[in-house]
């Protein structure tokens, strides 16, 4: 890979967009977790057994992986999380689109009443912003591979 | 050799632990209405198996209001039980049988359920209550931790037969918090839930009257 795209700057922009990123993500929804089971739930993706202890842990692990991304702790780990929870969102995303299936992103906290076309174009938007995400966290990963003696 | 701290898979299991951990707390010190249950009450759990105490009620004649019945938690699970045909005793009061245990009723349907009398349970969430809801309705927010004991004491206050109406609301469009509240009551042995779908934000452009604050 050149070598200016794992320059250690552009891995310190990338994670303190990330990290930033799930901090704010995360805030609203430790508000008020029975507003993200209603999102999750509507993916119709989820379990019933799994889907509050989901929507009760989610938002903590995506403050606490954003903090670790932020303050430069344990960032590899933070990444591997980071990517795994991008990679869920996206899946569940480009399943619900591929249905048409307009469902509120649940992203960001609750989200104001739309049309269903505008919450599809929402999706669409949400989709490549997360993808564009992942790009960052391959980044960080590739920038903080163990390297070999 | 490199102590276990340093791997990636335990840091990577350590900070799930941290989150879980500090969710465990957190869900400890949560506000009422902000407060999710760890198990998701959209299961249809059975009903309890007729506890002591309590008559089994399957099907059975509208109670008057002052019938001293006990509520009905002991009725038996999810079955949409059929009415028995009408008998030659004078029994004028028992509406025609529904087809289907949860209706969709029609905005006048529903100002006609209300100038009747029949219980409205509102399941948009606690705060969107206190905003302002039905007059007399009951706030059952379906979301949240403590919706069990808020239909408890709906039925504890109400009595409400197997059979009654009951109208249950949302907040219009596309919300089915009312729709999985009829199922949760449905597994729970009623079987006359009409879900005003257009909801509340229907009553308030209707006109009707609302009422504001929070039980």
């Amino acid at each position: 890979m050149s070598r200016w795209l794992l320059h250690p700057r552009l891995t310190l922009l990338f994670r303190l967009i990330l990290g930033v990123t799930f901090v704010l993500a995360a805030l609203p929804k430790l508000a008020d977790p029975p507003s993200l089971a209603k999102a999750i739930w509507a993916y119709q993706l989820v379990p019933a057994l799994v889907l509050n202890p989901m929507a009760l842990v989610l938002p903590w692990l995506e403050l606490v992986c954003g903090l670790a991304l932020l303050a430069g702790i344990w960032v590899r780990a933070a990444a591997l999380w980071v990517g795994a929870l991008l990679l869920a969102f996206s899946l569940a995303l480009a399943v619900n689109l591929a249905q048409h299936r307009p469902i509120d992103c649940g992203c960001f906290g609750a989200a104001g009443p739309r049309t269903e076309v505008e919450r599809l174009t929402d999706m669409r938007r949400d989709l490549l912003r997360d993808l564009g995400l992942l790009l960052l966290v391959a980044q960080v990963l590739a920038a903080t591979a163990p390297r070999k003696p | 050799m490199r102590p276990p701290w340093h791997s990636t898979t335990f840091r990577v299991l350590t900070l799930g632990a941290i989150s879980l951990l500090v969710a465990v707390l957190a869900h400890r010190v949560a506000a009422p209405s902000r407060r999710l249950a760890w198990r998701s009450t959209l299961a249809p759990s059975p009903a309890p198996a007729n506890p002591p105490g309590l008559p089994e009620r399957r099907d059975q004649p509208l109670p008057s209001p002052s019938s001293p019945e006990a509520p009905p938690q002991g009725t038996k699970p999810a079955a949409p039980a059929p009415r028995a045909k009408p008998t030659p005793t004078p029994a004028p009061a028992q509406p025609a049988p529904t087809p289907a245990p949860i209706t969709e009723i029609s905005s006048q349907e529903a100002w006609q359920a209300f100038l009747a009398g029949r219980p409205f349970l509102d399941a948009r969430r606690s705060g969107e209550f206190t905003e302002g809801h039905l007059p007399g309705a009951w706030n059952t927010p379906v979301w949240e931790a403590d919706l069990d004991d808020r239909l408890l004491d709906f039925k504890a206050q109400r009595r409400p037969g197997a059979g009654d109406a009951i109208v249950i609301y949302c907040s219009g469009g596309d919300c089915r918090d009312s729709h999985l509240l009829a199922e949760k009551l449905l597994a729970q042995g009623y079987f006359h839930l009409l879900v005003y779908r257009a909801g509340y934000p229907d009553w308030v452009a209707q006109g009707h009257p609302v009422e504001k604050g929070g039980r």
